[in-house]
């Protein structure tokens, strides 16, 4: 379960996030849709602790983030590139990833079986370093990495962009599968409204770092949605 | 039309460098690497000045432009070696221009004579002119003189445009570097033992090209072939893909670090790093020039006129036995940089993170250590010195570099290759070296000065032991202060430059 509770993020005096009061669900699915500048990674960024909130916190199974190292364990995430490692082959980044969560050359070759299809066959015994991948593969290859190691909670900052039209409706199907197997909590913000909707159950839009709605999703969800954003 | 061009493509190159992010922020650096520049011109006239002297004593048959022609064949070969490695290539970014109605052969020619402007390129001046004013216009005339200082210019030229073809026909990996070094090696051998004189026909044959009026011509034709043979190469290559293909491709990614697995989460983050240290260009030509500094001790150690200077012998005996640690410490933690945020994220924890660090560092002490061993040869002095250097080394500064790293919040690209890159460096990386190099060396100074030598090393030995033996405490200090500058670092790096 997340809490957030009077959490602000202000650069150079400008409020780029002010949420008084936001819990997540254990085995909620939690969709963030928002334009750009809106606050959606500047929000998942502090609930990883990787910058400093300027008030308030974030509490992740009555602990708070800031300074602690115990959510780690609980937690997968896939921001940017820049939670890849792009050095190594996409075996080596599994097997390094995998090894800091305990896992052995057996699980994690089970999981990478498991989740065959999602690579379609474009990621593993490529010989290829990671850095040398589509953005579309790198993409694929942090998400995989963000569900190695078991996460109760799972965070995904756009992951539909750059995907092909195929992967994306497989992640779609996957996601919605761990959803129902695992009871994992997901958070995920998009651009994509459609996607949105298929995987979420509940739909917050921000604009300007403040929470303007709060929806569970419907058949209407959409359409209110594509109203909101309607120019 | 065409003068319009160049102008054009002049100034964007100029823009290229000037709208970069972090030109002025970075200004300081600048300005400290104009005083590296003024400094290296001063040093460059003084051997100017004094070469004469140097050669007048050094053999009584020939006088010094002889011998300088004499030299001249293993300079050509050096700095091309040199140049193989150090030098950049001048890429231009290509393709935005390829689909602009511009001659792919103006621009290629462009390309290959970019270097030509470039001040670096000229620095021997201050070397070859006063020589040839001084000493070669003495011998023989002012013809010769002038002649003398074109023919370093065109050798100079013929070497910038020979490597950057040689670079991209060969790539300049391991294997090179390997075949570079034997093809020195052996000429170097053969011609102690008197068997090929590489330098009988560099004195017969630039003997020619100095003193025969036609000779220049030699030098200028070599140019020449090093033109034609870049054009060749494009006009074979003629897809941007292709002719950097060699630069891109490396294949030995198949090494493993397996016997690190024995130590947990730490071996596993070590064996990260040094798959970092082997799959980046700018971490291994740091590797590469490691292994010659290795030899720095061999110039001082075997010259008498430093056997009283105990500062500065410590601070060689320091530099050669904490080299590994040296060249790459100033990058521990923000040679994570491109990842920083993943490793924040995963499940690993500041101490462990640190704690593999701290290890890293202390087996590039030890590596180190171990390959300066030969130069105990040179006396229990030496042995002395290289054992206080170690135990300081590892006791002190490994953990001021680790708590000192962390005010540094550049991003490090390392992609890019080169001795002489300075991206990613800031004054604070010089303000980190400073402690760790030169207060000790400070301390021996004194020391030895006002006591004895055994003083000084015993002083800078027991604060090494005294540093281990609170290794818990201090790596504690450590990771408070990683986990207060964390965020700084993160955002940091998060800045592409």
């Amino acid at each position: 379960m997340i809490e957030v509770t009077n959490l602000q993020k202000i650069y150079n005096g400008v409020t780029v996030l002010n949420i008084p009061v936001l819990t997540i669900q254990e085995g909620e699915s939690f969709g963030l849709v928002g334009n750009n500048g809106a606050g959606k990674t500047t929000f998942f960024r502090l609930i990883l602790d990787l910058i400093e909130a300027s008030a308030g916190e974030v509490v992740i199974d009555d602990e708070i983030v800031a300074r602690n190292e115990d959510w780690k364990t609980k937690v997968g995430s896939f921001l940017d590139e820049g939670f890849l490692i792009d050095f190594l082959k996409p075996e080596e980044y599994f097997s390094f990833v995998g090894k800091l969560y305990g896992k052995s050359e057996g699980d994690i070759n089970q999981f990478l079986n498991s989740i065959r299809e999602f690579f379609n066959s474009e990621i593993l015994d490529t010989k290829k370093l990671i850095r040398d991948f589509s953005k579309g593969n790198q993409k694929k290859i942090g998400i995989a990495a963000a569900l190695l190691g078991d996460p109760k909670i799972l965070i995904l900052d756009e992951p539909f962009t750059a995907l092909d039209p195929s992967s994306q409706i497989r992640l779609k199907r996957f996601l919605n599968e761990m959803q129902k197997t695992k009871n994992i909590t997901m958070l995920i913000s998009s651009h994509d409204l459609n996607h949105v909707t298929e995987v979420c159950k509940r739909i917050v839009i921000l604009e300007k770092g403040n929470v303007v709605k709060d929806l569970q999703t419907t058949e209407d969800t959409l359409k209110e949605l594509e109203a909101y954003f309607a120019v | 039309m065409k003068g319009f061009l160049v102008r054009d493509l002049i100034r964007q190159e100029w823009l290229k460098s000037s709208r970069s992010q972090g030109f002025y922020k970075n200004l300081a650096v600048n300005i400290l690497l104009g005083f590296f520049a003024l400094y290296m011109a001063v040093m460059f006239l003084f051997i100017g000045f004094s070469l004469d002297n140097i050669l007048e004593k050094l053999d009584d048959k020939l006088n010094p432009t002889q011998l300088f022609t004499g030299a001249m064949l293993y300079i050509v070969l050096l700095a091309l070696a040199f140049r193989f490695f150090m030098q950049q290539l001048n890429t231009m970014n290509l393709p935005p221009y390829q689909v602009l109605p511009v001659k792919r052969n103006y621009l290629v020619n462009f390309l290959l004579v970019k270097p030509f402007f470039s001040l670096a390129n000229y620095f021997h001046l201050f070397i070859t002119v006063p020589f040839a004013v001084q000493s070669v216009s003495k011998y023989y005339d002012g013809g010769t003189a002038f002649r003398f200082v074109l023919i370093n210019i065109f050798l100079v030229w013929f070497n910038s445009l020979m490597a950057s073809f040689l670079k991209r026909k060969y790539g300049s990996g391991f294997s090179s570097f390997l075949f570079i070094l034997v093809v020195i090696a052996a000429l170097g051998a053969l011609e102690y033992f008197k068997i090929f004189s590489l330098y009988k026909i560099s004195l017969a044959a630039f003997g020619f090209v100095l003193f025969d009026p036609l000779g220049i011509l030699i030098p200028l034709l070599a140019v020449a072939v090093a033109y034609a043979l870049n054009r060749l190469f494009f006009r074979r290559n003629y897809y941007a893909e292709r002719f950097n293909s060699k630069l891109k491709t490396d294949r030995n990614y198949n090494v493993n670090f397996s016997f690190l697995n024995r130590f947990g989460t730490i071996g596993e983050i070590m064996g990260l790093e040094i798959k970092l240290i082997l799959r980046h260009k700018r971490t291994k030509s740091v590797l590469y020039m490691s292994a010659f500094f290795l030899l720095y001790g061999l110039i001082f150690y075997s010259n008498s006129a430093y056997d009283e200077r105990q500062g500065f012998l410590f601070f060689v005996a320091m530099f050669i036995t904490g080299l590994l640690m040296l060249m790459f410490g100033q990058w521990v933690i923000s040679w994570d940089s491109s990842h920083f945020d993943g490793l924040m994220t995963k499940n690993i924890s500041v101490s462990t993170y640190l704690k593999a660090n701290f290890y890293l560092l202390i087996a590039f002490n030890v590596i180190s250590f171990v390959l300066t061993t030969p130069y105990f040869f040179f006396g229990m002095k030496i042995v002395y010195m290289h054992l206080a250097a170690f135990i300081f080394n590892i006791g002190v500064n490994v953990y001021l570099l680790l708590f000192l790293s962390t005010f540094n919040t550049r991003r490090l690209d390392l992609s890019k290759t080169s001795a002489l890159n300075y991206q990613g460096t800031t004054y604070k990386n010089f303000l980190i070296v400073l402690p760790i190099m030169f207060l000790p060396m400070i301390i021996v100074g004194v020391l030895s000065t006002y006591f004895s030598t055994a003083a000084a090393l015993w002083t800078l030995t027991i604060t090494g032991l005294v540093g281990t033996a609170f290794h818990k405490p201090i790596m504690t200090l450590c990771e408070n202060q990683f986990k207060r500058r964390k965020y700084a670092m993160a955002e940091g790096f998060r800045e592409i430059e």
